[in-house]
């Protein structure tokens, strides 16, 4: 007990350093908090634009497509009959439903060529099931069986493309065949998504099909529910109901896409540099110990002679230093608190910023983005700073622990 | 019965490539109870042989006894329990905890070897203390006092435990005449009530004048053993 008083009055011995020790800890623990409200928000925004302009809440599709979906094959295509949208609506927190046939396309505009993904839609269904409708900047959707295209904003400034002008899209068929599909442009769109924004274009699923020699097959069949929390276990439930209906189906949830996977890679790796950050307080720490012990040198000689063990020793600076690591992580937490409670609120361009478009790096986000509150992120750090403290203090602490007590003494 | 026996202690240290002998060849028994001191020119080894006999230090060659044991069988943990419990130690730099103040200096040895109730051990403290002559300083720091009272908080930190052995280098350096005796009067008294050992690194003729036995140390060696009450060792 003595000793603990001991170290805690150890704490305020040198204020200015114990002070500079724990802010360093602070700042770090600061910036941990503020890129994890930002990465969870990024995150958070990035699932949410896959699921608004890309994925819906579910997917149904036939398993053998969905393992070459990269290729957007024409083969293994799915059958919507009554069956499988009566299926399909008895899902809790069922919405809506929408079918889509994406396909590779080259996209011409007379003069240049540009790789696209096509996508049939019927403009219903689809824009119940996606938010596209808002997102129109010029324009408007098309009807079935208009020969019309929406597209990316993007896109379209791209190949110097405006509304009203015709484009070509230069597709394979079924069969293998080149086919082309002649329209004309009804609507731009710029979402939070930049894949839409710079890779699709929409089509009447009518007229795809015909072009393409499908019948009146689909790549998928796309679900949006009530609430995004639920599609993973609705995805099982529903996969085992179309069991009857068809056993070659699958259903699967937005968060088993490949791009929610890049995401989370992503933040993985972001996650790696705020450990690096922690490392940085962690030297702080070592730092510290080791200018305190050298200073202390004939007091750890004097604790020897009163007959105190290394143990005892190395836990008294163990302990300072926890105390160091528990004041920074106090700090760090009131500040990240004041730093996230801004950024929720008033968000941050990070575009503008830094005059980089992010999206360039994967992230399927544009514009303004806001942090989320993690209290979770806050307890983590707090506790991951005060055990960096405790560990990091222990090396150099051993080092003066076990230094000869005559040499401690006096100081040779 | 003796509480330490020294038997062909030997020390080298090396300064780089080059072996300097701080003692060579000492031979020494110290009974319980007696009040010693330990006088010689500088650099003759006086405070290599209190660091051995305080196991602080370890002999390049020799065997040290102290109260039956001896100490190079012992552990590091064996040998900090033993200075814990047996050993009371008097630096000539005081080495005091800048953060505590005067009675938690002395309170942090007493903490360590004695689990007694609260108000027993602040009455040992304050007793201990009022001894030395710091009644009314318990509550300054060691940079509000001067160097005698630092060095008589140190004392009061040795004595507080009531260990079998007191070892002190140069007690009395920062301490003025009267205050001198009364430090050494509190340390007689204990010497004749509990029977505690004193050794003593001094030049001081005052401390002398206490010492029922003087050694003195000449080139690593004891040059003189005498006793007061006739008994006389020479080399």
């Amino acid at each position: 007990m003595f000793l603990t008083k001991l170290a805690f009055k150890n704490l305020i011995r040198h204020r200015t350093r114990t002070i500079v020790t724990a802010s360093i800890i602070a700042f770090a623990i600061f910036f941990f908090i503020l890129f994890d409200s930002l990465l969870a928000g990024i995150t958070e925004l990035s699932y949410q634009n896959i699921i608004d302009y890309e994925a819906g809440h579910l997917q149904v599709v036939e398993q053998e497509y969905w393992e070459e979906e990269d290729e957007l094959p024409l083969t293994n295509l799915l059958v919507v009959d009554r069956q499988l949208s009566a299926a399909v609506e008895n899902v809790k927190g069922y919405q809506a439903s929408s079918m889509e046939l994406n396909f590779p396309a080259r996209l011409n505009n007379g003069t240049n060529e540009l790789p696209v993904v096509g996508k049939g839609v019927i403009p219903g269904s689809f824009t119940e099931v996606f938010a596209l409708e808002d997102q129109f900047v010029e324009g408007t959707m098309f009807s079935p069986g208009e020969y019309k295209a929406v597209m990316g904003k993007r896109l379209a400034d791209l190949l110097k493309l405006e509304i009203g002008d015709y484009i070509t899209l230069l597709v394979k068929d079924k069969n293998e065949t080149f086919n082309t599909i002649d329209a004309e442009i009804s609507g731009l769109v710029h979402t939070g998504n930049p894949n839409i924004n710079s890779n699709a274009v929409y089509l009447p699923l009518d007229i795809v099909q015909q072009a393409l020699n499908v019948n009146n097959r689909v790549s998928k069949l796309i679900v949006r529910l009530g609430n995004k929390n639920l599609a993973m276990g609705e995805a099982t439930l529903l996969a085992n109901s179309l069991k009857t209906i068809n056993d070659s189906l699958a259903v699967y949830s937005w968060d088993q896409l490949e791009a929610v996977s890049i995401a989370g890679a992503k933040q993985m790796g972001n996650q790696l540099i705020m450990v690096i950050i922690l490392l940085i307080a962690a030297i702080a720490i070592i730092n510290t110990v080791i200018l305190t012990a050298l200073e202390r040198m004939e007091e750890i000689g004097m604790m020897k002679a009163l007959g105190l063990q290394e143990k005892e020793i190395i836990y008294t600076f163990v302990l300072e230093s926890t105390g160091i690591g528990i004041l920074g992580g106090i700090i760090g937490v009131m500040i990240g608190v004041f730093g996230v409670g801004l950024f929720a609120r008033y968000g941050l361009d990070l575009g503008a910023l830094t005059g980089l478009d992010i999206s360039s790096f994967g992230i399927p986000v544009l514009g303004k983005m806001y942090g989320v509150w993690n209290l979770e992120a806050f307890l983590y750090v707090f506790t991951f700073g005060v055990i960096v403290s405790l560990l990091s203090s222990i090396l150099p602490a051993y080092w003066a622990a076990v230094k000869d007590p005559v040499k401690a003494i006096y100081h040779r | 019965m003796s509480l330490l026996e020294l038997k062909g202690i030997r020390k080298v240290y090396h300064q780089g490539k080059i072996e300097v002998p701080a003692l060579r060849g000492v031979d020494l028994t110290i009974e319980e109870g007696e009040f010693t001191t330990v006088f010689g020119p500088s650099g003759s080894g006086k405070t290599t042989l209190l660091n051995m006999i305080g196991c602080l230090d370890k002999p390049s060659s020799g065997v040290i006894t102290f109260a039956g044991r001896e100490l190079g069988q012992l552990s590091k943990k064996d040998l900090a329990m033993l200075r814990r419990y047996n050993v009371g130690f008097v630096f000539q730099s005081y080495n005091l905890i800048p953060v505590l103040t005067a009675y938690e200096n002395v309170e942090f040895a007493v903490r360590l070897t004695t689990k007694g109730r609260e108000k027993e051990l602040r009455e040992r403290v304050m007793a201990i203390l009022a001894a030395v002559g710091l009644e009314g300083l318990e509550a300054r720091k060691p940079n509000e006092l001067s160097g005698g009272q630092k060095q008589r908080v140190a004392i009061a930190r040795a004595l507080v435990k009531e260990p079998k052995l007191v070892l002190a280098d140069e007690p009395s350096a920062n301490l003025d005449s009267q205050t001198s005796t009364e430090v050494l009067e509190v340390m007689v008294k204990m010497n004749q009530e509990l029977g505690t050992t004193f050794i003593f690194s001094t030049h001081d003729p005052q401390v002398m004048d206490y010492a029922g036995r003087m050694i003195e140390i000449r080139d690593g060696q004891i040059s003189e053993d005498k006793r007061r009450e006739g008994q006389y060792v020479s080399d």
